[in-house]
């Protein structure tokens, strides 16, 4: 009987133990392939050659909750809606660095932005930019204005933006900042003219 | 060939009866959580009723015994400070205009000390998660300890009436052709009606309704045939039964319910004769039939909107520390404090419920508020800051039908007034804010002049966003400013 236990109990510690480790591998594979995904992701970016062009970027930054205007350098591809997204990696990267200014999701990326007419720009995000990004009004404003701002200081003819999250709309950014609208950027203006 | 041994052959049985036994037990708990997961069920809950405010508190199940939040409880009456050391939870509270009584509990013991003395409770304290809980049983002599009032508890109901007494209802049956049930009430209600054949189901959630006689009564009537009350979750429930479809009406402003049989289909508009039947009744004595209402008058109401709330907690602050319980805590604060300086103000949550957007916004238009503010939490920055709504301003008829996502934009002249002065508010106690334009939801949306108020932590220590005394000072200025403002605000007609 004792023996019977003994084994029913080593069997049990056994499962217990194959169990967590499978659940660790899983956990590793997950991380694997997001990182991959990532990787892919930044792979597809269209190669860009020639002379770095200057870029005004609206970085935001949550300390002294404010937006300021920045300039860099960056080599941009020729295509409008390339160069577009192009200048809106450049402004999250600036946000996923470390330390940062306004710390965004880990894997935020821009998937693409579609042009659309003159004036339209809409810009498509991946899951972890929304998924990831820091709740709050404040926090999630100061990142709508200064997508919003940056495009219309790098291409003046953007006068409206939409974000979405992965190809689709989203009720909000984090619980807040609305993303069923078309952002104006004459309405993005005065909200940085407050946040400077 | 091989040959295996009895016992090597047993324990493989065992082994196979083991994992077989192990699956079936991690497949129970899967479909159990995925069950969980998809059909959340309704949270039990206790409801108090108070001469300032109605509430609910959420009631959990600590090895099978009924427990609730020790601030959840008191918070709504008073101001309470609250903070756990090691295995002893301290509590100050104190009443509006009174002074501080204090009480110390301890983890997994049932004595405790309150005002001073000794205090038992039924059974041990709980304490999780930095959050203080006592038995359910124990929250009726609690109150009366701590409020010094008269408690009436009613715990088959989950229901208690601090201060204030039940509003008994009568029942008078008018028997004829048809018959009448008149329900009357001492002052207005506002029950959830519910009909099915020959049944008519009135549930009271925000009501200190109690029965004044019997629970049950039965009539001996062709067709009312019996009313039951019932109490369960924090709610009341009247049943009326009868032997054909029943409809309720209202009449004499809300405090008489008069249910009958429902009319056959309508007859052509031309033969149906005007009701002349309630002409000549007093205006205090319930109406013998349903008369159209009286347009009410216009009043001033502010409509609190603490955000986020059940699975969506909004900003995690601290890990232990959601925007939903900061928020809500704060909703409590501004609603008594606008009390104080006589504004009726009433919440759009109450206790930790999930609210869609949408609905946050239907439900704040139904209640046709002459302010809505919406209240929000989060650790980006210091101090307070102010949004109204980002959209280009736009002038609308009153009464005039409003598109849904543009709703907000006819009354930003006065959500701007109200916003600065509250920041006025602000910086006359010296607390840092900021007044901005943000595009946030349900604000868009509101038909009423609306404002929304991120509270950041006033100091590098963040769960100083919590501290009673800050929240107090913030609760202040939003009530000081809304007042300071009110006349500049029109009232309007529920």
């Amino acid at each position: 009987m004792t023996r019977r236990i003994l084994v029913m109990f080593a069997v049990l510690l056994l499962i217990a133990v194959g169990l967590a480790l499978y659940a660790w591998h899983l956990k590793r594979k997950v991380a694997r392939d997001e990182q991959f995904a990532a990787r892919q992701q930044l792979a597809m970016a269209p190669p860009a050659n020639g002379p770095p062009t200057l870029v005004t970027l609206y970085v935001a930054s949550d300390s002294d909750a404010t937006i300021r205007k920045s300039q860099m350098k960056i080599v941009l591809p020729e295509e409008r809606s390339e160069r577009a997204r192009a200048i809106l990696r450049a402004l999250f990267g600036a946000y996923l660095q470390t330390p940062s200014p306004h710390p965004i999701g880990a894997g935020a990326d821009v998937r693409d932005v579609y042009l659309v007419g003159d004036d339209t720009a809409v810009v498509d995000t991946n899951s972890a930019f929304a998924d990831k990004h820091p709740s709050g009004v404040l926090a999630e404003e100061l990142t709508v204005a200064s997508i919003v701002a940056t495009l219309n200081a790098n291409e003046s003819k953007i006068q409206r933006v939409k974000i979405l999250v992965n190809g689709q709309e989203r009720e909000t950014l984090a619980g807040h900042a609305d993303l069923q609208r078309f952002y104006l950027a004459s309405n993005i203006r005065e909200v940085v003219k407050d946040l400077q | 060939m091989s040959l295996r041994s009895p016992l090597s052959h047993h324990s493989a049985k065992i082994s196979a009866a083991a994992i077989v036994g192990i699956s079936f037990l991690l497949g129970a708990i899967f479909l159990q959580r995925t069950a969980l997961d998809a059909q959340a069920p309704e949270p039990n809950q206790l409801t108090v009723y108070s001469p300032q405010t109605t509430y609910s508190v959420p009631v959990i199940d600590v090895k099978g015994q009924p427990y609730i939040g020790l601030v959840e409880l008191l918070e709504p009456l008073g101001t309470v400070d609250a903070r756990p050391e090691g295995k002893k939870y301290k509590l100050k509270f104190t009443a509006p205009g009174g002074r501080p009584d204090e009480a110390q509990f301890n983890e997994g013991k049932d004595k405790a000390k309150v005002r001073g003395a000794n205090y038992k409770l039924p059974a041990s304290f709980v304490l999780q998660n930095g959050r203080g809980f006592i038995p359910l049983g124990d929250a009726s002599n609690l109150l009366t300890k701590l409020l010094a009032t008269e408690i009436e508890y009613h715990p088959a109901g989950r229901r208690i009436f601090v201060g204030t007494n039940p509003q008994r209802f009568t029942l008078e049956l008018r028997q004829g052709t048809p018959s009448r049930l008149l329900i009357g009430f001492p002052s207005a209600v506002n029950p959830t009606i519910a009909t099915e054949p020959g049944r008519v189901r009135f549930t009271f959630r925000r009501e200190p309704v109690a029965a004044a006689g019997a629970d049950n009564v039965t009539y001996s009537d062709p067709l009312i045939t019996g009313a039951s009350f019932s109490e369960h979750d924090g709610m009341a429930e009247l049943d009326v039964t009868g032997t054909a479809p029943l409809m309720a009406n209202f009449a004499d402003g809300g405090k008489t319910i008069i249910v009958t049989g429902a009319p056959a289909p309508p007859p052509p508009v031309a033969e149906q004769a005007p009701a002349t039947e309630a002409q000549g009744v007093p205006p205090s004595a319930p109406a013998a039939q349903p008369q159209p209402r009286q347009p009410a008058a216009p009043r001033f109401l502010v409509l609190i909107d603490p955000g986020h709330g059940g699975a969506d907690i909004g900003a995690a602050i601290t890990p232990d520390l959601p925007e939903k319980e900061v928020v809500l805590a704060l909703a409590r604060r501004v609603q008594r404090e606008l009390s104080n300086r006589g504004i009726a103000a009433g919440l759009l949550r109450n206790s930790d419920v999930a609210i869609s957007l949408d609905q946050r916004a239907v439900s704040a238009n139904a209640a046709r508020p002459a302010l809505y503010v919406a209240l929000h939490a989060a650790n980006t920055g210091r101090g307070v800051h102010l949004f109204t709504a980002l959209m280009p301003a736009a002038n609308a008829l009153p009464e005039a039908f409003l598109p849904w996502d543009t709703a907000q934009a006819a009354f930003l002249d006065l959500s701007g007034a109200v916003a600065g002065s509250v920041a006025a508010e602000l910086e006359a106690r010296k607390l840092p804010s900021a007044t901005l334009l943000a595009p946030l939801r349900p604000m868009n949306n509101i038909a009423a002049p609306a404002i929304a108020v991120e509270i950041a932590p006033p100091s590098d220590k963040v769960d100083e966003i919590a501290s009673a005394a800050y929240q107090e000072q913030v609760a202040q200025s939003i009530a000081a400013g809304i007042a300071a403002i009110r006349t500049k605000l029109p009232e309007v007609r529920p």
